[in-house]
């Protein structure tokens, strides 16, 4: 697999990142995957797990850039509520590296499958959209004002809680 | 029996209306002892637990039950706290702390329409109240300038005075609404216990968009604010304290009231008069758990009536995106609605109801359902942020008539103080029913004039809850068919008193929150008048009694 053609890849697509640190990520990738998330190919990846976990992370949630110490967080977490995290990740990774699936497609396909990955993706997305690790009695908030449904509005919206400005400022037209 | 304290006017519950009341009667002078069963809370720490709250979308997560004074929960599971015995839920929600339920609250101070009070003449429905509602206004003002209420003329009731504010800014979404829907709706400003300028030494609104679960800077009227106005006049406030007996003496008048300290260690407070203010559950509950050999049935209760006509708001709803983008999320929660469906000739035939905008921020709904349907990649971003600005909702405010089979009794499951959980009866009746339906078509028409495309209706027959308990402990001229004076006072017992939106004979539409504070402050005149001689000497002879 061609390290080459993702440089290609990155190279096309103006990435600035510091290539040894993209080659650690990289080469958890296919061209397709890589042409996926272009941009977060610059994301450090530490170790090969963390690597495959940041890859996957960016596939799902379409971010070119993901914030390393969420990350860290996030999959500490998560590898701590889920049995076999680490693998999993690397499974699912793999398949869409492989199958070339279609993000978009890809809840429908490991359903369909009824694929022992199928419950994967939400946790990863929910971890990061929403800063939120596990469901019922076992949920925990990790993350609030710097979970992905925040940042993504953020030019619009404040995290509740957080005062949207000076009296009066909501009635103009927000965008 | 460890410790006894007396006081000339004992209050079990410390939510806004009772606290009010408290404070009334602590400035004429009064000695006024508040117990209640909740602990204290603080404010900045309520925002610390929905900010690290795993399920922002449940606002009584930041207000967890205390062991010895639990409250409803049902979320992510039923504490089994309040029993349901059926046909139809009754999920009420309600905060047993320092300042009551109103820590949470979208500060929608509604006065009634006239006709609301009337029903029974005007409509052949429900029943009448013992008293009007320009006997009513006053009371209305005196609460509203207390709450800091800002609002405009244009809602439906009316009023001899001007409000203490102008309403609250509109926010854009509102607007927008607000000119597609003219002149087929109009859509006005809610009237709300929020700042619009700073009031009573609290700042204007900056907009967090978190009035529910907690307004972080209190531009927001809570019920704490009313505990601490009371503590200011002079009240005395014991947290922990789980009144589980209401005594009566010989004469039938009450003596003193039991409470539970947290380790169960019992206490018995005396007084010269009374008052309930436990809200519309857990009031009847009490006076259910009081009776004795000489009121079998509960105290207050010759008539039967105590805990029945249970009524709240259901409510429907249509969600839907709009053709435009609204941003909802800027600004309060709950600014504006239509108010002209409240009342007319229709309600001999179905029930009346308002429609309310909601502008809570729609991104954690919006987020949960990308997750549910799986949309990952650059879709899931873009999906977000459409959906966001565009998704919006429209509910009703369904009025439910008192029904005596609709009730709080107790339940034969007890808590971990050993005292009967309440446990609640609850059908909605195809009068409500009737109005829902008539609902969609407002519905589908303010879809239609908003461009709204991806129409979801809520599921034909389900009910959402807005936890405005009234009517278990009604008031009425009939000591037969009712619980309470048009006083407040128990016709039963000379020095009992309740203030409670419990006391409400009908729920009309609106919020009732501001309705049940009016009538307490009119029932705390009742108890020691204004500037009355007497509320001094009453006070010189039971000062200091407070252990």
């Amino acid at each position: 697999m061609a390290l080459d053609e993702l440089d290609r890849v990155a190279a096309n697509r103006g990435d600035p990142g510091d290539p040894s640190r993209r080659r650690l990520l990289a080469g958890l990738l296919t061209a397709y995957t890589a042409s996926l998330i272009p941009w977060a190919l610059a994301q450090p990846a530490p170790h090969a797990d963390r690597g495959a976990f940041t890859a996957l992370s960016a596939i799902l949630v379409g971010r070119q850039t993901l914030d390393a110490a969420q990350a860290t967080r996030l999959y500490d977490a998560l590898a701590a509520a889920h049995p076999n995290f680490p693998a999993d990740v690397q499974a699912l990774l793999t398949l869409i590296n492989e199958r070339h699936v279609d993000p978009l497609q890809l809840q429908g396909v490991l359903d369909n499958e009824h694929s022992p990955l199928a419950s994967l993706p939400r946790a990863i997305v929910g971890a990061w959209a929403l800063g939120v690790i596990g469901s019922g009695e076992g949920a925990r908030c990790v993350a609030y004002e710097t979970a992905l449904n925040a940042v993504i509005v953020a030019d619009v919206l404040k995290p509740p809680t957080y005062a949207y400005g000076a009296y009066g400022s909501w009635t103009r037209k927000p965008i | 029996m460890s410790g006894q304290l007396s006081a000339d006017v004992v209050v079990i519950g410390s939510g806004i209306i009772g606290a009010l009341a408290a404070r009334r009667l602590a400035q004429q002078g009064a000695s006024v002892l508040i117990l209640e069963a909740g602990p204290r809370l603080e404010r900045a720490r309520v925002v610390a637990a929905f900010r690290n709250s795993p399920i922002k979308g449940n606002w009584m997560a930041p207000y967890p039950p205390s062991p010895w004074a639990p409250h409803p929960i049902y979320v992510p599971q039923d504490n089994g706290y309040l029993k349901q015995s059926g046909p139809y839920p009754y999920p009420a929600e309600y905060i047993r702390a320092v300042g009551g339920t109103t820590w949470h609250w979208a500060a929608q101070a509604w006065r009634l329409v006239p006709n609301d009070v009337r029903i029974k003449s005007l409509y052949g429905v429900g029943v009448d109240w013992p008293l009007s509602y320009e006997e009513l206004d006053p009371w209305y003002q005196e609460a509203e300038e207390l709450l800091g209420v800002a609002g405009a003329d244009n809602t439906g009731s009316p009023r001899q005075h001007p409000f203490p504010m102008e309403p609250v800014a509109e926010p854009w979404s509102m607007r927008r609404f607000r000119e597609r829907l003219a002149p087929a709706y109009p859509v006005v400003a809610n009237t709300v216990a929020r700042n619009s300028r700073g009031y009573d030494s609290r700042p204007a609104c900056v907009g967090n968009n978190s009035c529910q679960p907690i307004c972080p800077v209190n531009a927001q009227y809570l019920g704490i604010n009313a505990v601490e106005a009371a503590e200011a006049a002079g009240a005395k406030v014991v947290p922990n304290a789980v009144v589980y007996r209401i005594e009566h003496d010989t004469k039938g008048r009450i003596a003193a009231v039991r409470y539970y300290a947290p380790d169960k260690s019992e206490h018995r407070v005396t007084g010269t008069t009374f008052i309930l203010a436990a809200n519309g559950i857990e009031s009847p509950k009490l006076l259910l758990l009081s009776a004795s050999d000489t009121y079998p049935n509960g105290l207050a209760n010759s008539s039967g009536m105590v805990g029945r006509h249970l009524m709240d708001h259901p409510s429907t709803s249509l969600t839907f995106y709009a053709d435009e983008e609204l941003w909802l999320g800027r600004g309060p929660q709950s600014p504006s609605s239509i108010n002209t469906l409240r009342d007319g000739a229709f309600r001999s035939q179905h029930a009346p109801y308002r429609l309310d905008f909601t502008n809570i921020s729609q991104v954690l709904n919006v987020t949960n359902d990308l997750i549910k349907e799986g949309v990952y990649g650059a879709e899931f971003e873009k999906q977000l942020r459409w959906r966001a600005a565009r998704q919006v909702n429209v509910k009703n405010v369904l009025e439910v008539l008192p029904n005596p089979d609709n009730r709080i009794t107790l339940s034969a499951e007890k808590d971990a103080m050993g005292i009967p959980k309440p446990e609640a009866h609850y059908a909605i009746d195809d009068y409500t029913r009737r109005a829902a339906e008539a609902s969609k078509t407002d519905f589908a028409r303010i879809a239609e004039l908003m461009g709204g495309t991806g129409l979801r209706y809520s599921a034909d027959g389900q009910f959402a809850n807005n936890q405005h308990i009234t009517g278990t402990m009604s008031m009425g001229n009939d000591p037969k068919t009712s619980v309470v004076d048009g006083f407040g006072r128990t016709h039963d017992h000379e020095n009992l008193f309740v203030c409670s939106t419990g006391v409400m004979p009908t729920a009309a539409t609106m919020n009732s929150t501001l309705t049940g504070v009016a009538l307490a402050l009119r029932t705390a005149e009742h108890i020691l008048p204004a500037k009355n001689t007497h509320a001094g000497a009453m006070h010189s002879g039971h000062e200091a009694s407070l252990a």
